[in-house]
């Protein structure tokens, strides 16, 4: 069966455009122009997946409560928040709401897809058993690749879908160092230096929260980054 | 010109006070003279004609006796003189002694009366002193000669008498009346010679009946016994001058018309003193000491100087012949002022001449002792003087005091505006923003000023962020729209287009994104969490990666320190140096050395980076660290001129400084940071 995806997104191009490339993937979508249509039609159908702009027209929580309705009603359902500026992330995820990815607006059309599978994998993965081949384990860090999940000292710490790849992408080789084209294409976006430093001191943030030793991420000063090896 | 020279300049207008007290003292002192002198002058006038009654009293004015030299002046004496041969008790002073050439030197002699007796002295030089021989005193005819005075009298036309004193030896001797009807001695007339080194002197006494009205003084010198002697004459015409006296009638008028303080003098019409009485009584020192000294040099520099006051001493030769005087004698009533400038005394003189029916038969001379300085006298007019200097210099200071105090309030605003504008500080407050006066006004406006300054300078700052946030969903729809395009079937020519627009897209975006980094930059500080880091090591690193990026150009490390530990950003600082080695490498060619420097100068640690390349010129190097500011040429959409602006706010977030300057060869941009106060 097909996947079924909501868009709620005022920029009305924007969101004939997205609804347009996932049809083309095959999905079926639902596009929706503001937060009341979109609740009502949840009341009667959850989608599999729901993309929000947070900066609705007049409604500048709208995005936010949305999501909360939905986590209510289904805790996995894929949620992938939109953003005009990508300051507002630290915003945005400081308020925990457990959105499973931020990205900007002018995130390329492909890499928006490759999200979307892989969200899709996930929900697929976290209804099956563990497959021990798809676990990647660094001393205290234990990486489930098909669920995108992280254990870290055995407890899980909330990662967004790309913090997860830059995770995975620095921990398979230990030792080595990342520089930022690496990390680009590990997160399936265009990054800059900015932004790339963001999303690791948000990752390190989650990791101290949880181990206040945390420090096995090291910055190579005009390389990149690189997992600490124990 | 400051505005302190010009109100020094305006203040200089003050003096006009200091001028204007300068001329009233001068006028109220010259007034005050002139009244004095007016005074005097009336009184003089009064004595005249009162003394006008007397004209018997005065020798007739004879105008061949312009011939003074020939008249005699009997000098009133207090006391009769002993008759010894010497003048020292003669009540007169030596200098009222005449002198007449004489064959050996000066002949000096002079004629003093007192009781009704005149006094002769003669003192003759004479090399050698040629006694009378015996019996021949008498005769002053051949063949024997003889040293000897004669005194001639006569009382014009027909008396003439000669009184001959000559010697046979010195001491008493016996004077000789020649008369019409021969020589005779005279008992009554008592006379003594004597001797002198260098000459003799003759002293005599005579009655007064015995003389006329003219005399005059005759001396004889002999070399020898036989030689004809030389004479020597008081008079140079035939007939002797007249004899002047005292004339009693008009001293005692004098006496009851002289006032008290001041003194009279009558002088017949050549100027010789006929009547005398009073004396000057000068004021005391009371009224003129307690002025202090300084004022009254203050005063002596500003009122005019009269004559010397010893001019008013009555003249020792018995005649009159001061100028004022004069100028009476001649008709003209005149004033005469004498001070002496450092005993503060003064003279008045007033002369008048004395008419009878239109001649002027003599002089009224009245003169009468003052202050020199007579508006210090005035006590309240000194205390104006005074005040108003005292007033004066108060304005001035004043005056400059409040220029200073004007000046430096304007010039404290001018320096706070010029360090607002220099350190972009455009909010504080400046200096007098309170003031109610123009200069507060002033204030007020340049803080409008600058406010304004500030709010578009933001305003600029934030356009680039702003712009590139509105730009960004319009670039989204744009790139999406594209994205799909490119899975629609397209011929060639269509992918071609969809493909160029692509890539249009993505150099906007590139843009924008560069745009928006300064805000995003600032947003990164504000949420960082300050880490400990080690500087050293961190340029360390970068630069050689930095070796790698750039393979053109040459590297260098210099540091003084083996570690620098500073708190902050380490990113940031990164970034940082990724704009400044940048700007480094665009402004340098290829092969050139680019010299990165840390160094630590106490607490504060200086990163500096420097290239070879075209020098900074003066007006840009503030103008440099601002947004939007590019000395690129026109090297399309990669450099906004945003480079050192990230650089700056990177800086001056972490507590630090940044400058450009030029050095030998190139540009060199200095950070300063600072360190851990622990100085590692």
């Amino acid at each position: 069966m097909a996947k079924r995806i909501a868009i709620v997104e005022d920029e009305a191009a924007i969101r004939e455009n997205y609804a347009a490339a996932f049809r083309r993937e095959g999905y079926e979508v639902d596009a929706y122009e503001a937060r009341a249509p979109a609740l009502q039609a949840f009341d009667t159908r959850l989608p599999d997946l729901v993309v929000i702009d947070i900066n609705l027209k007049d409604d500048v929580e709208g995005g936010f409560e949305l999501c909360r309705e939905l986590r209510s009603r289904a805790r996995e359902l894929p949620i992938i928040f939109l953003t005009a500026r990508d300051s507002e992330f630290d915003a945005v995820s400081g308020l925990r709401l457990g959105a499973d990815d931020y990205l900007t607006k002018d995130i390329s059309l492909p890499h928006l897809m490759a999200r979307i599978a892989a969200l899709f994998r996930r929900l697929d993965a976290l209804s099956k058993p563990q497959v021990k081949e798809n676990r990647l384990v660094r001393g205290d860090l234990d990486v489930d690749t098909d669920r995108m999940t992280i254990l870290w000292k055995g407890q899980p710490v909330g990662l967004t879908l790309t913090e997860f790849w830059l995770v995975h992408a620095l921990a398979r080789y230990p030792g080595h160092v990342k520089n930022r084209q690496q990390l680009m294409d590990a997160a399936q976006a265009v990054l800059d230096d900015n932004t790339i430093t963001s999303h690791i001191k948000r990752i390190r943030r989650k990791f101290i929260a949880i181990d206040a030793s945390f420090d096995a991420i090291e910055t190579v000063y005009g390389m990149g980054y690189r997992w600490l090896a124990e | 010109m400051t505005l302190k020279r010009q109100l020094l300049l305006v203040s200089l207008l003050t003096l006009v006070l200091p001028w204007a007290g300068d001329q009233f003292i001068r006028e109220t002192e010259s007034a005050l003279r002139a009244n004095q002198q007016q005074m005097l002058a009336g009184t003089a006038r009064a004595v005249a004609d009162s003394l006008a009654q007397y004209p018997e009293e005065f020798p007739p004015v004879r105008h061949d006796d312009h011939l003074f030299g020939d008249q005699l002046y009997g000098h009133p004496l207090e006391t009769r003189p002993e008759i010894d041969g010497y003048f020292d008790d003669w009540t007169l002073d030596e200098q009222s002694l005449r002198t007449m050439r004489g064959v050996d030197g000066p002949i000096r002699f002079a004629v003093g009366l007192a009781d009704q007796f005149v006094f002769l002295y003669v003192e003759v030089s004479d090399r050698k002193v040629v006694y009378a021989g015996p019996g021949t005193a008498a005769l002053d005819s051949g063949p024997r000669f003889s040293d000897r005075v004669a005194l001639v009298s006569t009382s014009p036309p027909y008396l003439e008498e000669t009184l001959s004193f000559a010697a046979e030896a010195p001491g008493p001797i016996v004077t000789y009346v020649k008369t019409a009807y021969g020589f005779a001695p005279e008992p009554t007339i008592l006379a003594h010679w004597q001797d002198v080194p260098g000459g003799y002197q003759i002293e005599a006494r005579i009655p007064a009946s015995k003389l006329g009205t003219h005399l005059g003084l005759v001396v004889s010198n002999t070399a020898a016994e036989m030689e004809a002697p030389v004479r020597s004459a008081s008079f140079t015409s035939q007939t002797p001058g007249a004899f002047v006296r005292i004339s009693p009638e008009l001293s005692d008028e004098a006496r009851e018309l002289v006032q008290n303080g001041m003194r009279l003098l009558v002088t017949d019409s050549a100027g010789w003193r006929i009547a005398q009485s009073g004396s000057l009584t000068m004021p005391s020192d009371s009224s003129g000491g307690a002025r202090s000294a300084w004022l009254r040099i203050a005063y002596d520099a500003l009122v005019e100087s009269g004559e010397e006051a010893e001019l008013a001493e009555p003249d020792p030769s018995g005649r009159e012949q001061q100028e004022y005087i004069r100028q009476a004698l001649d008709g003209t009533p005149s004033v005469s002022w004498f001070r002496s400038s450092d005993s503060g005394k003064a003279v008045v003189a007033a002369a008048q001449p004395i008419r009878e029916s239109n001649t002027t038969v003599g002089a009224v001379v009245l003169q009468q002792g003052t202050d020199a300085i007579l508006s210090l006298r005035n006590q309240g007019l000194s205390q104006l003087i005074t005040g108003t200097l005292i007033i004066t210099i108060l304005v001035a200071i004043t005056l400059l005091g409040y220029a200073t105090w004007l000046s430096r309030r304007i010039r404290r605003l001018s320096i706070a505006a010029e360090v607002a504008l220099e350190t972009d500080n455009l909010r504080i407050s400046l200096p007098s923003s309170s003031a109610g006066d123009e200069v507060g006004d002033l204030s007020r406006s340049f803080s409008h000023v600058l406010r304004q300054l500030g709010d578009y300078n933001d305003y600029l700052r934030s356009l680039a962020s702003k712009l590139s946030h509105e730009l960004r969903t319009p670039l989204a729809i744009v790139t999406s729209s594209l994205e799909n395009l490119e899975h629609e079937p397209l011929n060639e020519a269509s992918h071609g287009y969809a493909s160029r627009a692509r890539d249009g897209a993505d150099r906007l975006r590139r843009i924008l994104t560069a745009m928006s980094e300064a805000s995003r930059v600032e947003e990164l500080m504000q949420h960082a969490e300050p880490e400990v880091f080690d500087l050293c090591a961190a340029l360390s690193a970068t630069i050689e990666a930095y070796r790698d990026v750039y393979p053109q150009r040459q590297f260098h490390f210099d540091t003084n320190v083996d570690t620098a530990r500073a708190t902050g950003s380490p990113e940031l600082i990164i970034q940082m140096l990724d704009k400044l080695v940048d700007n480094a490498v665009d402004f340098s060619k290829a092969g050139d050395t680019i010299r990165v420097t840390l160094a630590r100068d106490a607490a504060v640690l200086l990163v500096s980076v420097a290239n070879p390349g075209p020098s900074l010129p003066e007006r840009m190097r503030s103008q440099l660290f601002d947004s939007m500011v590019s000395m690129r040429p026109a090297d399309g959409d990669k450099h906004l001129g945003l480079g050192l602006y990230v650089a700056k706010l990177i800086a001056e977030g972490h507590g630090g400084t940044i400058r450009a300057e030029n050095t030998d060869d190139g540009v060199a941009v200095i950070v300063t940071l600072q360190g851990d106060a622990n100085g590692k």
